[in-house]
């Protein structure tokens, strides 16, 4: 029979590195990421699902970090803004945002990357697809065209 | 914004989560968290025990068999959307599927949870109440079906006893047309208004119509002197339904809009129906 506690243990893949700990089983996967595991990449904007700066991927599916508790990712793998680039040089898809300003003060950007990043993989998004998945974050500096010719021009480039 | 101090406890069978749930009154399920996380963390629920149900395995997964879609509880909004099988049976549910929140919730939230949550803007209640559907619940003392009629009590209450789990939502899949349309102020917000319709047509005419509203009146309703007023007519010949649903719903004001508001939006999806149903008649 199953125990209910208030400390549990999880397991889980970060970026390809693999952590155990033991936590408190109210913390949230965003201030697991952020306090246990340094990875401060992933930013906790309004902490109840609204604004979609804290979006990570969970199994390669986009999902909001503060809505989940650290022990539902046991078992999983997660990426974080933290896997995009290869050492000092960045992705496409960042180079896209760099290229069009697709940030100003660079709070929600971390999500808008998890976001698209899930979509490119999925194959071929029409600018369609685009405003529909990226409607789920919140940024105050673009007014959001940037982001999308950003995640438009990462799409014509993505082999596939 | 961070949640209070509870025990967690993720069991492996439904019996197990029945009994840890019979154990402390305090429990409550964890099915894919997305409106209960944000409760915990704005601290408007504070269980002391919460039972996550991740881990057994029978909850999940999308069969249609004898005329029932049947979705297992844990089974996400984005799975229900994606399904090819529910596509295929019922391409209206897969679509309604969509109209919940943005793809990031999606990926988490689940139909049993977002049932069992109730909420009065939330799609699914409106969607079973619509369809007639039931839901599939075990608790310590067996298992039983609950019919949606039966299930919605108001706002965030549902007839479920606490020890009580759902298992699967069903739907039933029997050449009804199915409708399901709703006003957001911005995508994925919540729906100002939600209309979810079912009906047979038949020589130009609807009959068995189950028309059901959520977001606009606090609560998940069926409209049943619309539903009198459109029985046996031609989607054209729809005035008196158009009227009865303006009339017999006490819609409600908030910041998100007034009663006079909620009363437009759900006249005009009505309307959208109807014109959905005579070009669906116009093709039969």
């Amino acid at each position: 029979m199953t125990q209910p506690a208030e400390h549990v243990s999880v397991q889980v893949e970060v970026n390809g590195r693999r952590y155990q700990r033991s936590v408190m089983a109210r913390l949230t996967l965003s201030d697991f990421l952020r306090d246990e595991l340094g990875l401060t990449g992933t930013k906790v904007g309004c902490e109840h699902g609204v604004c979609g700066a804290c979006t990570i991927l969970i199994d390669d599916e986009p999902a909001r970090s503060c809505l989940m508790l650290t022990v539902q990712a046991d078992g999983k793998k997660i990426r974080t803004v933290e896997s995009l680039a290869s050492g000092r040089e960045m992705s496409p898809l960042q180079a896209c945002f760099q290229k069009h300003h697709a940030l100003q003060c660079g709070f929600c950007t971390a999500g808008f990357l998890m976001s698209a990043t899930a979509l490119l993989e999925e194959g071929q998004p029409t600018r369609e697809d685009i405003v529909e998945t990226l409607s789920g974050h919140y940024c105050r500096c673009t007014g959001y065209s940037p982001i999308i010719d950003a995640v438009e021009e990462a799409a014509a480039k993505e082999p596939s | 914004m961070k949640s209070p101090v509870f025990a967690y406890a993720a069991p492996n069978t439904v019996a197990e989560a029945c009994s840890l749930l019979a154990d402390d009154e305090d429990a409550k399920l964890l099915a894919g968290g997305q409106s209960l996380v944000p409760l915990l963390a704005l601290r408007l629920a504070a269980p002391t025990t919460l039972v996550d149900l991740r881990l057994v395995p029978a909850l999940t997964g999308i069969t249609h068999d004898q005329g029932v879609l049947r979705l297992g509880a844990m089974t996400t909004h984005r799975s229900i959307e994606r399904s090819p099988l529910v596509q295929d049976v019922a391409p209206a549910i897969a679509e309604a599927a969509a109209l919940i929140a943005h793809p990031q919730v999606r990926t988490r939230g689940t139909i049993g949870g977002a049932v069992a949550h109730a909420d009065a803007a939330a799609e699914w209640p409106a969607v079973l109440l619509a369809m007639d559907g039931h839901v599939e619940v075990t608790g310590t003392g067996g298992s039983r079906s609950i019919s949606a009629g039966d299930l919605f009590m108001g706002p965030f209450m549902t007839s479920l006893e606490p020890d009580e789990v759902i298992t699967s939502v069903s739907l039933p899949i029997d050449g009804r047309e199915i409708w399901v349309d709703e006003h957001q102020r911005r995508h994925g917000d919540y729906g100002l208004s939600i209309l979810a319709m079912t009906y047979q047509l038949s020589d130009g005419l609807i009959t068995d119509v189950r028309l059901a509203v959520a977001g606009a009146t606090g609560s998940v309703t069926r409209a049943p002197e619309a539903e009198a007023a459109l029985e046996g007519r031609a989607p054209a010949d729809s005035n008196d339904a158009i009227t009865a649903l303006a009339a017999e719903l006490s819609y409600t004001s908030d910041i998100h809009g007034s009663a006079d508001y909620r009363r437009d939006i759900t006249t005009t999806l009505f309307q959208r129906a109807l014109r959905a149903a005579g070009e669906r008649s116009g093709q039969a």
